[in-house]
C-alpha cells in the first residue's frame, strides 16, 4: 500500500486550490474590467504568483499577521478576506473591506490579520516587525510575515527590518517574492547581491530559496520556517522564485520583456496547472472536482463584480469615519 | 590552446536544510573567490583558456568585477570565455554548459557545487574528467579541498604534464530506470526511495519517510543519507560494488537501529531491516509501491504504484581528476621544480 502522497489531506488540498483559483480569476477579471475603465486608481495583479501566497498564508491563523505589498489582492484572498468585500473596495464602493476608501493599494482586514496592502515599497517590513514584537509579548505562538518584492528588497526599510528582527529575535518571516522585475527593471540589473539568502546571512538570518511556482515546495519550506518562528526560533527569509503573468501595473506595455516570455511562462510555469497535475496524477482529486471549483469561483467573481457595480459610493459623511481623530 | 571548463552553481546550498539543520550557506562572494583561485592557479601551470558557465545568480556579475580590475603582480588568469547561452537559473543551465564544454574541447571541468550539481554535469557528459569543489549542503561526492590545489591538479592534467593514466580515477554511479527505461536518471552517491509522493522542498530529512537506500559508495565520515551505509558496512569510492539498504519501519522487520548523520547537524536513529552488496550491472528492483526516488539527496522522480523502478550500479562510469594523486606524482617526478636561476 502506497503512503498518502501529500502533506495535506484532501479537503485542505481542495481549499488550497480554491484559494489559488479565486486569486487567479479575481485578477484576470480585474485585468478585463480595468481595461474598460471601470476601476478607479491603479491595480497590480498577482496572477501567476498564487502558489507562494497560498502556500505560505494557508498555514496561518487569524492571529498571525501579514504585511502585504502594492500587489496585495492575492495575499488578502489567501488570508481569508472576503472577495465580495474586496471587489467593492477595489471599485471604491461602500461595503468594501475598508469602506471603499482604500482601494487596491490600501486594502486591509485586521480581523483576518491582513494589516494591509501598501503603496510604499518596503514599508510593510517594519510593520511586520511591530506585529512580531506584539506577538512575542503575547506569547501565543503567533507570527508575522512581511511580503516584499525583489525590487523593494533594496529599500532601506527592508534591510533595517532584517536587522531589527534578528536583534530582537522576532517571530517574523520575510518573504521575498522574486518575480524577476522591479517594476520594469530586471533583477539582474537592479540587485547587486543576487542571492537573497546571502542578504539574510549578512544579518544573521537563515534563508531558503524555493520554486515559488510549486505549491508543495513553498508549503513545505514555509511550514518549517513558520514552525521554527512559532517555537521561538526567530526570524528567517524565504525567497520564492516566481513569475508575473501581467505587467507591473495594468496598462504597462511591458516592452522590457522578451517576446514570447509571457506565453512561455503561462504554458510552462503556471502554478495552478502544476498543482492540478500533481493532485490528479496521484489520483487524490479528480479533474471534475477541480472543474467544479473553477465554476464556483467564476460564479463568485461574477457575483462580486455585479454587487460591486451596484453598490453605492461612499458619501462626504464617510470622510470623517475610520480616522484617528474624532470629529 | 589548453582549455578547461568551469561550472559554478549559484543556487546550491539554498534549500530548507538551512532552517531545519543549520546547514551552511556559502555566499556568492566566497564562491567567486574560489573561482578566482582556480583561475589563477590554473594559469600558473599553463591553462590558457577557461570556459565559464554564465549565470544570473550573481557569480558572473561579481567575477566580472574582479576580472575588470585587470592583472596585477599577484594575480594573473587565463582568457575567460563565457559560454554562449541564456541562463535559466535551473539545472538545465548545468546540462547545457557541460554539453557546450564538451563540444568546445575542454580537457576537464572544474565544478563548484554539491552532490546535485556534480550529478547534473555527469548526467550530461560522462567522458570529460571533472574536478569537484564542495560548495553544497550534503557533499559526499565532491571533496573539501583548497581550490588552488584543485586548479593546479587540473592544469597538470590539461596541459599534458600528467597523462590520463596518472591523473584520472574511475568512478561508480547508480542508474535509475522507471518502467524499463521510460524514465532514466543517475545518482553519483545515493538513490533513496521515499514514501513522499511530491518533490516539495526537495531535501530529505525525515527517516520515517525513507524505505530503501542504494549507494555507489558509503563512507563512515560522510554526511547525508550515504552515512547510513557508511556506518553499517563501508564501501570505498574505488572499491568494486555498492550497497543496498532496506529500512524497516515495522518493528518486527527491524534488525537493528543505527544512529546516522542524515543531514548536517541531524544525527537520527534509522531502523534497518536488511542490507546487501550491490554487484555492478545487476538491477535491483524497488519493492515500494509509489513514492519518490531521491537522487543525491534531492527528491527528483515521482513514481506510481505499479511502476517498476530499478537501480543498477555501474563501475568505470566516468572519470574524475584525482587531485591527491596528481600532486603526489608532481612531487615525486619534480614537475614543479624550476631552474635554480629565474
Amino acid at each position: 500500500m502506497a503512503a498518502y502522497p501529500f502533506p495535506l489531506e484532501k479537503p485542505a488540498l481542495l481549499e488550497a486550490y480554491r484559494r489559488m483559483r479565486t486569486i487567479r480569476e479575481f485578477e484576470e477579471r480585474l485585468h478585463v474590467d480595468f481595461s474598460r475603465g471601470d476601476i478607479p486608481g491603479f491595480v497590480h495583479l498577482y496572477a501567476g504568483e498564487e502558489a507562494a501566497g497560498v502556500g505560505i498564508i494557508g498555514q496561518l491563523g487569524d492571529g498571525d499577521r501579514i504585511a502585504s505589498t502594492h500587489r496585495g489582492h492575492g495575499h488578502c484572498i489567501a488570508k481569508g478576506v472576503d472577495p465580495l468585500a474586496m471587489m467593492k473596495e477595489i471599485y471604491g464602493k461602500k461595503g468594501g473591506s475598508c469602506g471603499g476608501k482604500g482601494g487596491s493599494m490600501h486594502i486591509a482586514d485586521l480581523s483576518k490579520g491582513m494589516m494591509g496592502a501598501n503603496g510604499i515599497l518596503g514599508a510593510g517590513a517594519p510593520l511586520a516587525c511591530g506585529a512580531g514584537l506584539a506577538a512575542k509579548y503575547r506569547k501565543k505562538g503567533e507570527v508575522a510575515i512581511s511580503f516584499v518584492g525583489d525590487g523593494a528588497s533594496n529599500q532601506g526599510t527592508f534591510l533595517e527590518s532584517l536587522n531589527l528582527a534578528a536583534v530582537w529575535n522576532l517571530p517574523v518571516i520575510f518573504v521575498v517574492e522574486n518575480n524577476g522585475y522591479a517594476e520594469s527593471t530586471s533583477r539582474d540589473y537592479g540587485v547587486a547581491v543576487d542571492s537573497y539568502v546571502d542578504r539574510a546571512a549578512g544579518f544573521g538570518l537563515p534563508g531558503v530559496t524555493v520554486d515559488g511556482t510549486d505549491f508543495f515546495a513553498v508549503h513545505e519550506a514555509a511550514g518549517e520556517i513558520i514552525r521554527r518562528a512559532r517555537g521561538g526560533g526567530g526570524p528567517a527569509l524565504l525567497e520564492c522564485k516566481m513569475v508575473r503573468f501581467h505587467g507591473h501595473f495594468e496598462g504597462d506595455a511591458q516592452t522590457y520583456r522578451a517576446s514570447g516570455e509571457i506565453d512561455d511562462i503561462r504554458a510552462n510555469q503556471d502554478c495552478l496547472k502544476k498543482f492540478a497535475a500533481a493532485v490528479t496524477g496521484a489520483g487524490v482529486i479528480t479533474a471534475s472536482e477541480l472543474t467544479a471549483i473553477d465554476h464556483e469561483v467564476l460564479d463568485l467573481i461574477e457575483r462580486a463584480v455585479v454587487e460591486a457595480k451596484a453598490a453605492p459610493l461612499p458619501t462626504a459623511a464617510d470622510l470623517t469615519t475610520d480616522v484617528y481623530v474624532s470629529y | 590552446m589548453t582549455t578547461i571548463g568551469l561550472i559554478a552553481n549559484p543556487v546550491s546550498a539554498r534549500d530548507i536544510r538551512r532552517i531545519i539543520a543549520n546547514a551552511s550557506n556559502l555566499q556568492i562572494a566566497d564562491r567567486v573567490n574560489i573561482v578566482m583561485r582556480v583561475l589563477t592557479a590554473a594559469h600558473s601551470l599553463g591553462v590558457e583558456r577557461v570556459l565559464v558557465m554564465p549565470d544570473s545568480g550573481g557569480i558572473r556579475a561579481l567575477l566580472q568585477r574582479h576580472l575588470a580590475r585587470g592583472h596585477s603582480q599577484h594575480q594573473r588568469w587565463p582568457l575567460v570565455e563565457y559560454l554562449d547561452m541564456q541562463p535559466t537559473s535551473t539545472v538545465e543551465d548545468t546540462f547545457l554548459a557541460a554539453r557546450l564544454m564538451h563540444d568546445k574541447g575542454a580537457a576537464a571541468i572544474v565544478v563548484l557545487g554539491g552532490d546535485g550539481t556534480h550529478r547534473a554535469v555527469v548526467r550530461e557528459c560522462r567522458d570529460i574528467p571533472i574536478a569537484g569543489l564542495s560548495t553544497g549542503t550534503n557533499n559526499a561526492f565532491p571533496e573539501m579541498r583548497e581550490s588552488t590545489i584543485t586548479g593546479m591538479a587540473v592544469a597538470l592534467y590539461a596541459s599534458g604534464r600528467l597523462s590520463a593514466a596518472q591523473a584520472l580515477a574511475p568512478n561508480k554511479l547508480l542508474e535509475v530506470s522507471i518502467n524499463e527505461g521510460a524514465q532514466t536518471d543517475i545518482a553519483l552517491v545515493d538513490a533513496v526511495i521515499s514514501t513522499d509522493r511530491y518533490i516539495g522542498a526537495r531535501a530529505l530529512w525525515k527517516p520515517e519517510a525513507l524505505s530503501a537506500v542504494y549507494l555507489s559508495f558509503a563512507d563512515p565520515q560522510a554526511i547525508g543519507l550515504s552515512a547510513i551505509g557508511g556506518l553499517l558496512q563501508p564501501v570505498g569510492r574505488r572499491d568494486p560494488g555498492g550497497l543496498a539498504v532496506t529500512l524497516g519501519h515495522d518493528p518486527a522487520a527491524t534488525r537493528l537501529r543505527l544512529l546516522a548523520p542524515i543531514a548536517p547537524g541531524m544525527v537520527r536513529p534509522v531502523a534497518i531491516a536488511h542490507w546487501q552488496a550491490m554487484p555492478a550491472g545487476q538491477p535491483f528492483t524497488v519493492a515500494q509501491q509509489g513514492g519518490v526516488v531521491a537522487l543525491d539527496g534531492e527528491r527528483e522522480l515521482a513514481f506510481d504504484p505499479g511502476d517498476r523502478v530499478q537501480i543498477t550500479l555501474r563501475e568505470n562510469a566516468f572519470p574524475t581528476v584525482d587531485v591527491a594523486r596528481c600532486m603526489q606524482i608532481a612531487a615525486c617526478e619534480g614537475l614543479l621544480r624550476l631552474p635554480s636561476t629565474p
